[in-house]
């Protein structure tokens, strides 16, 4: 029945707005048209597969297991990426992974014993960075000065690096293989960076997290209703076809839920977890598309923007701060590094810290630019990097700057779009879900739990603030900026009070003076921001004549701070003692999936990607218009051989040694994952994302024949067919792409 | 009254090849000046020392009166004078609002965020190439969708958004079918009215004399003369283009082959 109806009414929808040679293509449509669409569906399929033929596959340490293979390719095959659709190759980049390692151990290992150079760690790196950096800067200004293809000018440095390393190991070792690199001066420090490995602990469900759990998801559904409201007209005739998928993905969300219950395996918890949120997720979308449509109101293009960004980078900056304390507190019975103890150091950061502070202040009161307090906060975190590097402390950092980054992008573009409440809410929904992975995390003190869930909260009420403003500014651009008012005053009283009995509480529990300290400024100054914050929202508001939508986010608002807080307030002691390690994940991880979200970024939003494009598309046309395109294949050569360096390091303190012909050949693999992904070998068309799916689908088949007691030799069978349908798909996308629409 | 961009016995020596010789011409705004001479008559040297590529050897530039020598491509832009190339243009795998910025992409954010403007470079390649009468689908597609008159079009919309104040046309309907060509000699005549300065280079006379206020003809690197349009009819025009003495030899022959 519905769906008889659905047809009739989709001819209905179709926007009369545009143009009308315009056919109207639906979001289907316009994604198969993207260059990554085909590794996309190959990644989805041989997943699946090895899901269903090994049992643990899936799980977090099969996970674990294929992205580190995918990492150390896709370090590689996202540069290499950028550098083929710049419309050039570097055959070099595999043995310069190998290179880089070889170099570095060979400078630093013992003199005597190991045949090597005894250098420092903190000078081999970075003259192995200087080499791997010099070596691009050649390839790629020898194929621009001679106009030889890169093919050749790159397989003449290929052979150079091949032979170097070979010859020079065996000259200083009298053998193939560069070891003792963990006997080098320096060495804890460079491995706490490129030999890190994240923890990821098992989580203790108890009946505590239905509470939460359940308050989070409703206050998320109910806040996105409630802004719809606000900030959206109600469709005259609702869309059934909305209707229809907000049913799927409630059906999908319970049939989730039930797995969720049933099924008990440790695999399987999170795979029917996400299910259950994205049914969820996709039930309220439905939701909005059936009831709402975009309101017919000028998009007020008011003088509150910058406000708005300065009142979240300022609270982003707070959290900085936070983080850094927490390090310092973190470190203090952990393993930490010797470098820059004593008074200096703590000097820096204590410096750092106190002029993020006042910048910050001066930044939300409008004193000053929001540029300053990052000023400070990189005088802060620099020293604290250096200074309180343990594995818990890099991982807070890490945590805490791609949220910050995350929230401080995603802020940016709210302000420079109409669509800014979107745009918040998604980081609104970005923090619980960091706030649910950072739960998984409790294996460290309690205080660090607890500074992060807070941490979290003071994010997420300056997300709303800013939503409450920014729907004031689209609704009336007259509308007067919100002050605060005497409830802020109130707000400061009633923080200053919890924060002193948060602070006794926890001397009485015999914490100690400065756990006492900082917990009580801490939860003090929660209390305060949140009451100041609750205020601020109900003042914007209260101009707001929609009682439906204003009501909605109240609660909203309500609920999910609520489910926080009672998260907050009630850390077990068991909890915290639950740290039974249960998968890691290397450095290279994590800096695989930032190069494939920076590389997308690149490409798609800044210059340099838009010349990156023009180079490999049509260089002389590129030249004519005024783009640097020698110093574009340049910096896209230099790119590829410092990735290399990454990767090389990465290698090399994986196992503190290093084969000679380390990394020789595998500049095919990263060719061939790239194009899996979507890159064309001409140059001029293609995408970072596709080439990171590319690796992560080249990780997940050697990994996964692995799991499924396959044998091994049918690997190369598997990925060669696995490379013909890719090129094919690729190939049909891209002439559909150059469709005339 | 100086000249807005004179040229004067403008010649270009490639070693013992005389490219170009004598070139005395002007080019003012609100003008069309044509260019016009068959294969190998010296039309792209022509272009190259205007546009920058290559330096003339004799005589002399003059730009508002003041003598002028562009090094490079950039100089030459920097001054105001936009070539648009017949097949160099555009970077046929990207979209058209991509192609219009190219080199002069729009930035918004703090810097290590700055990225492009991409809804207001939408917004302005739309508007810009309405303005010039060019009605775009969809500033998403990508140029290589683009008819060849209609890619001409946007080169043209995006050297007049960016002050171009000499607009060099280098053979823009030589590649383009009846319809198209029309389109662009149009869009020739739009620039003219928008005050720019053109300079439209081809070997169709038929296509040069309804837009040309001044005609230039080349004959193997030597200028035939520099008229104005009063003291020219078409046919006196094809005539000239084609050697003039020649093209009537050639017809007279065929008429006796034909009897």
């Amino acid at each position: 029945m519905a769906e008889a109806t659905t047809t009739t009414d989709s001819a209905d929808s179709r926007p009369d707005a545009g143009d009308e040679r315009l056919a109207h293509r639906g979001p289907i449509q316009q994604l198969l048209t993207r260059p990554e669409i085909g590794a996309l569906i190959g990644a989805v399929g041989v997943w699946l597969l090895f899901w269903l033929v090994s049992a643990p596959f899936g799980t977090a340490g099969g996970t674990a297991n294929y992205l580190d293979v995918a990492a150390t390719l896709g370090l590689m095959a996202v540069p290499v990426a950028l550098l083929m659709i710049g419309g050039e190759f570097d055959l070099s980049s595999g043995s310069m992974t190998g290179a880089t390692a070889v170099i570095v151990v060979l400078l630093s290992s013992d003199t005597a014993e190991l045949g090597g150079a005894g250098l420092s760690l903190h000078l081999a790196v970075p003259l192995s960075l200087a080499f791997a950096l010099a070596i691009g800067w050649f390839n790629g200004t020898l194929v621009d000065k001679t106009s030889l293809p890169s093919f050749i000018v790159t397989l003449g440095t290929f052979f150079i690096l091949i032979g170097a390393k070979l010859g020079f190991t065996k000259l200083f070792t009298n053998r193939v293989i560069a070891e003792g690199l963990d006997r080098s001066g320096g060495y804890e420090f460079w491995d706490n960076i490129f030999g890190a490995t994240w923890i990821r602990n098992g989580h203790v469900w108890d009946d505590r997290d239905w509470a939460w759990g359940g308050l989070l998801i409703i206050g998320a559904v109910v806040l996105v209703l409630g802004t719809m409201e606000l900030a959206y007209a109600r469709r005259e005739h609702p869309n059934v076809g909305g209707y229809l998928v907000s049913a799927i993905g409630t059906a999908a969300g319970a049939i989730g839920f039930i797995l969720l219950l049933e099924q008990d395996g440790k695999s399987s918890n999170w795979i029917f977890g996400i299910i259950t949120g994205a049914g969820v997720l996709v039930a309220v979308a439905g939701w909005c598309l059936a009831r709402y449509q975009r309101a017919e109101r000028e998009p007020a293009q008011s003088e509150h923007g910058p406000r708005v960004v300065r009142y979240l980078i300022a609270g982003l900056l707070g959290i900085a701060l936070a983080i850094v304390v927490a390090v310092i507190i973190d470190s203090e019975n952990s393993d930490r590094l010797d470098f820059l103890t004593g008074t200096p150091g703590r000097t820096v950061l204590a410096l750092g810290i106190g002029a993020t502070g006042v910048l910050a202040v001066l930044a939300a009161l409008g004193r000053v630019s929001v540029g300053y307090p990052a000023i400070g906060a990189a005088l802060a975190i620099i020293p604290a990097i250096s200074y309180m590097v343990t594995v818990q402390g890099a991982r807070a950092i890490l945590f805490g700057v791609l949220a910050i980054m995350g929230l401080v992008l995603l802020s940016l573009a709210a302000n420079r779009r109409g669509l800014a409440v979107a745009f918040t809410l998604l980081t609104s929904v970005g923090i619980v879900v960091l706030a649910f992975f950072i739960q998984s995390e409790a294996d460290s003190r309690k205080l660090r739990v607890e500074l992060f869930t807070a941490l979290l909260l003071i994010a997420l009420l300056l997300a709303a603030s800013a939503v409450a403003r920014l729907i004031a500014a689209r609704r009336t651009s007259a509308t007067p900026a919100p002050t605060p008012g005497p409830l802020s005053k109130i707000g400061a009283m009633i923080g200053l009070v919890a924060g002193l009995a948060f602070a006794i509480i926890e001397l009485a529990q015999g914490d100690g003076i400065l756990y006492g300290i900082i917990t009580g400024v801490v939860k003090g100054g929660i209390a305060a921001f949140a009451v100041y914050a609750i205020d601020v929202v109900c003042r914007t508001l209260f101009t707001s004549d929609d009682s439906v939508g204003r009501s909605l986010v109240f609660v909203g608002l309500g609920s999910v701070m609520l489910g926080i807080a009672a998260k907050l307030m009630f850390i077990t002691s068991e909890e915290l003692a639950a740290t039974r390690a249960e998968t890691r994940f290397g450095v290279g991880v994590m800096l695989f999936l930032t190069f494939a979200v920076l590389g997308a970024w690149i490409l798609a939003r800044t210059q340099f990607g838009n010349w990156i494009f023009a180079v490999g598309g049509n260089k002389d046309a590129s030249r004519s218009v005024g783009v640097p395109a020698a110093r574009t294949k340049t910096t896209l050569f230099m790119l590829v051989s410092a990735s290399a360096w990454i990767t090389g390091m990465v290698i090399a303190f994986r196992l503190n040694s290093v084969q000679a012909n380390v990394g020789d050949g595998n500049e095919f693999r990263y060719i061939i994952v790239a194009v899996v992904g979507g890159c064309l070998l001409t140059g001029g068309y293609g995408s970072a994302i596709g080439a990171a799916i590319g690796a992560v689908i080249w990780g997940m088949i050697t990994s996964g024949i692995g799991f499924a007691t396959w044998n091994s030799d049918w690997r190369f069978l598997v990925l060669g067919a696995l490379l013909l349908v890719a090129v094919l798909v690729n190939n049909y996308v891209r002439s559909q792409a150059e469709k005339v629409r | 009254m100086a000249e807005f961009l004179e040229l004067n016995n403008i010649s270009k020596f490639y070693g013992n090849i005389i490219a170009l010789t004598g070139v005395t011409t002007t080019v003012n705004p609100g003008e069309v000046t044509c260019v016009l001479g068959d294969n190998g008559a010296g039309k792209s040297t022509f272009i190259k020392i205007l546009a920058g590529v290559h330096q003339h050897d004799e005589g002399t530039l003059l730009m508002e009166g003041e003598e002028v020598r562009f090094n490079s491509p950039r100089e030459a832009l920097a001054r105001g004078i936009a070539t648009v190339y017949q097949d160099l243009a555009m970077v046929p795998l990207m979209s058209v609002w991509r192609n219009f910025f190219l080199g002069a992409e729009p930035k918004t954010g703090m810097w290590p965020f700055r990225q492009i403007d991409i809804e207001g470079a939408k917004r302005i390649a739309k508007e810009e190439m309405a303005k010039m009468g060019i009605d775009i689908r969809d500033v998403e597609q990508n140029v290589g969708t683009l008819s060849g008159g209609e890619r001409q079009s946007v080169a043209i919309a995006r050297a007049s958004y960016f002050g171009a104040r000499v607009l060099i046309l280098d053979e823009p309907t030589s590649a383009l079918g009846v319809k198209q060509s029309g389109v662009v000699l149009r869009r020739i005549v739009e620039a003219r009215d928008q005050g720019l300065a053109v300079i439209f280079i081809t070997h169709n006379p038929n296509h040069a004399y309804p837009v040309g206020d001044r005609f230039v003809i080349l004959n193997r690197g030597v200028s035939m003369g520099n008229w104005a349009k009063e003291e020219l009819s078409q046919s006196d025009l094809t005539q000239l283009m084609a050697g003039g003495a020649e093209l009537e030899a050639l017809q007279h022959e065929l008429a006796q082959a034909g009897t």
